[in-house]
């Protein structure tokens, strides 16, 4: 029962690990991107009815990309280039694309609400080699499908491009200090436009997820605010890769105990879901209090962003 | 963000004449030329499904009635965002603080015994408070910890969801399968006007409201410094304008009107307080007070013509192949376009032969 748990675990963090990737990236050249729902929810639209079409996973998954990247797209060109406040701009993107999808949704695939079909191939789940006969971890680990270990894989790919390369370097200086970037030559704009197509690409694998990664499935709003969750886990753990993709792995167990324990004990399953935004926002406030300690209380009215 | 809106702001002075009305309907006229393009993608003609929206909404009383009834929460939500928003304060959380108002109403509707003249003004004084208490936090937060009250806001808002899903489903619940709490007593009940619509007495009271701060936000100095603490709170700071209780302050008031949407649910349409029963009218508030440039009197335009997209919409689902969420598109096609603030500034520079002030900001382009 344990090992169960702990598998579903890590495969309900799935598209949460992915989403959070796409929005630190994003979080370290100094933009806060809410609209990770919005990506998202575009990408697990596109991929289920691309694979109901053509009934290619792997298309589906690089259509499902292909869209996420356009939304993405869409909100960096209306906040670098039209200026748009990108809180704003993003909660824009997010229910402009959760309005679509439910458009398109009857419109293309005449369905109302939710769309599922059986003739949609599933992942197949793929045994580690040498893990797999682990006693324990192995029940965990192995057996999962493609685009989770793919998920798991890129928290280090994201780690290693951000501090250990040349392009995260300046990723990172965009995001603490603009200024000092532009001063040094360092084109932020384009930095801030690939780091915001980066995100796009993330959530796209997580929407793909999603919709094809479980059962073949859509429905209205689907995401159920997964990206807010992992952009909980980026507040809480400051934007690092690694401590970022732990907090995230930990409310995925949250959710998945919020599915399980009230089938075994009654309990309610929001007390559960609130875990990550509760203690996020404490987070944010143990951040804030260290910081108001070493500030002059008496400057003016200061509007930093976070 | 601060030296860009500087940077921009007096390149559209022609603009700035006629902007009150122009920008809104320039955004309108955008988001229903895209739509159409969508409604003819998915092979519909877009004038007939515009007409149906029209006629859904506003042609014979029982349409226009709902469109009224459809309209009310956005009044509340609408004025609850423009007012902060206004003030330089980002409160995106009227979602959760309608949710609590909804609540607090919801609870002093059932549990509490009194005459109908003192049982609708304590559930209305509740709903107030519930609301208040929501956007009380990231105001504190705001003014002790120098925190965004985006991001607390946004966290709220699914907090305030899960813990009014929490007391609906388990703690309160009404008996019977539906997750709401039990029903109010007649004597909260804000009277409906018609048989037609649930349009009731709460519709009354958001009009009074918005005119209210079209008085206080044109004739007193509270409006007048909200508006200075909006445009440059630094400014307003050495002004002598005591800008961390004024924030807070505008906040509560947000909040509190944000609750009151929440009564006017709950205490006039619903009767009851169901579970999730909010298809997102804290979020339409943002569209609503974007489209009204955060005037009193425009939120009460743009929550009609939201209203009568949402009345049309129900229609507009029945009589064609589209589905009603094409509404939602249009909404938020028009946030988009108002949110880019600048770019009429940037259409017009690059029109022409770059003006001389966009030269130093010229590195910011690559």
């Amino acid at each position: 029962m344990d090992a169960d748990l702990a598998f579903s675990a890590i495969r309900i963090s799935t598209p949460l690990i992915f989403a959070a990737m796409g929005g630190l990236l994003t979080y370290q050249a100094g933009m806060l991107n809410i609209a990770l729902d919005g990506f998202m929810i575009v990408a697990a639209f596109a991929a289920i009815a691309i694979a109901y079409a053509t009934g290619s996973l792997t298309i589906a998954v690089a259509g499902g990309v292909a869209c996420a990247v356009v939304m993405a797209g869409l909100l960096a060109l209306f906040n670098l280039r039209f200026r748009a406040h990108i809180f704003i701009a993003g909660v824009a993107v997010t229910f402009l694309a959760y309005g679509l999808t439910a458009l398109l949704l009857r419109g293309i695939l005449g369905e109302e609400g939710v769309f599922s079909s059986n003739t949609i191939p599933n992942f197949p789940p793929i045994a580690i080699p040498f893990i797999k006969d682990i006693p324990v971890l192995g029940r965990v680990l192995s057996g999962h499908t493609l685009l989770v270990y793919v998920a798991y894989l890129c928290v280090p790919v994201v780690a290693w491009s951000l501090y250990r390369t040349r392009w995260g370097l300046r990723v990172r200086v965009v995001g603490e200090a603009e200024d000092a970037a532009l001063a040094a030559g360092i084109r932020v704009e384009r930095i801030k436009v690939q780091t915001m197509l980066l995100s796009g690409v993330f959530c796209g694998l997580a929407g793909a997820y999603l919709s094809l990664g479980y059962v073949s499935l859509f429905a209205n709003k689907m995401t159920n605010e997964r990206g807010l969750i992992a952009l909980a886990a980026i507040f809480f753990a400051k934007g690092r890769p690694y401590p970022t993709a732990l907090v995230a792995l930990l409310f995925g167990t949250a959710t998945a105990l919020s599915v399980r324990l009230p089938q075994m004990t009654g309990a309610a399953p929001q007390l559960l879901q609130l875990i990550p935004y509760v203690v996020t926002v404490l987070a944010l406030i143990v951040v804030g209090l260290r910081n108001a300690r070493g500030r002059n209380r008496h400057g003016a009215w200061k509007f930093d962003v976070t | 963000m601060s030296t860009e809106a500087l940077d921009a702001a007096p390149s559209f002075p022609l603009a700035g004449l006629v902007k009150p009305l122009v920008q809104p309907l320039v955004a309108v006229a955008i988001a229903v030329l895209v739509g159409g393009l969508l409604v003819l993608a998915l092979g519909e003609n877009p004038i007939e499904v515009y007409s149906i929206l029209v006629h859904g909404s506003l042609v014979g009383w029982p349409n226009f009635l709902v469109t009224l009834q459809m309209m009310s929460p956005l009044l509340f939500t609408g004025l609850a965002v423009a007012i902060s928003f206004r003030a330089g304060l980002w409160n995106i959380g009227a979602e959760g603080q309608m949710i609590m108002g909804a609540l607090a109403a919801g609870i002093v509707g059932y549990a509490v015994d009194l005459p109908t003249a003192l049982h609708i003004p304590l559930a209305l004084i509740a709903a107030f408070a519930g609301g208040l208490a929501w956007a009380l936090l990231p105001a504190l937060l705001r003014v002790w910890l120098n925190l965004n009250e985006l991001v607390v806001c946004l966290m709220l808002n699914p907090i305030a969801l899960l813990l009014s899903g929490y007391v609906s489903t388990h703690l309160l619940k009404a008996p019977g399968p539906t997750n709401k709490l039990p029903d109010i007593a007649d004597t909260a009940a804000l009277p409906t006007f018609s048989l037609y619509s649930q349009v009731n007495a709460g519709f009354v009271i958001g009009l009074v409201l918005c005119l209210v701060f079209a008085v206080v936000n044109g004739g007193t100095k509270k409006g007048f410094e909200w508006k200075i603490m909006g445009l440059n709170p630094r400014f307003a700071y050495y002004g002598g304008i005591r800008v961390p209780l004024q924030a807070v302050l505008v906040m509560m008031l947000s909040g509190g009107i944000a609750g009151l949407g929440g009564a006017e649910q709950v205490l006039g349409e619903y009767r009851a307080f169901y579970d999730n029963f909010s298809p997102g009218y804290g979020f339409d508030g943002i569209a609503v007070a974007m489209l009204a440039n955060f005037h009193p009197v425009g939120v009460v335009l743009a929550a009609f013509l939201f209203g009568a997209l949402n009345g049309g919409s129900a229609v507009l689902q029945m009589m064609t192949g589209l589905s009603k969420y094409l509404v939602q598109v249009l909404q938020f096609i028009i946030v988009l376009i108002l949110a880019a603030q600048f770019s009429w500034a940037f259409l017009g520079s690059r029109r022409k032969a770059p003006p001389a002030h966009a030269a130093p900001a010229a590195p910011k382009e690559e």
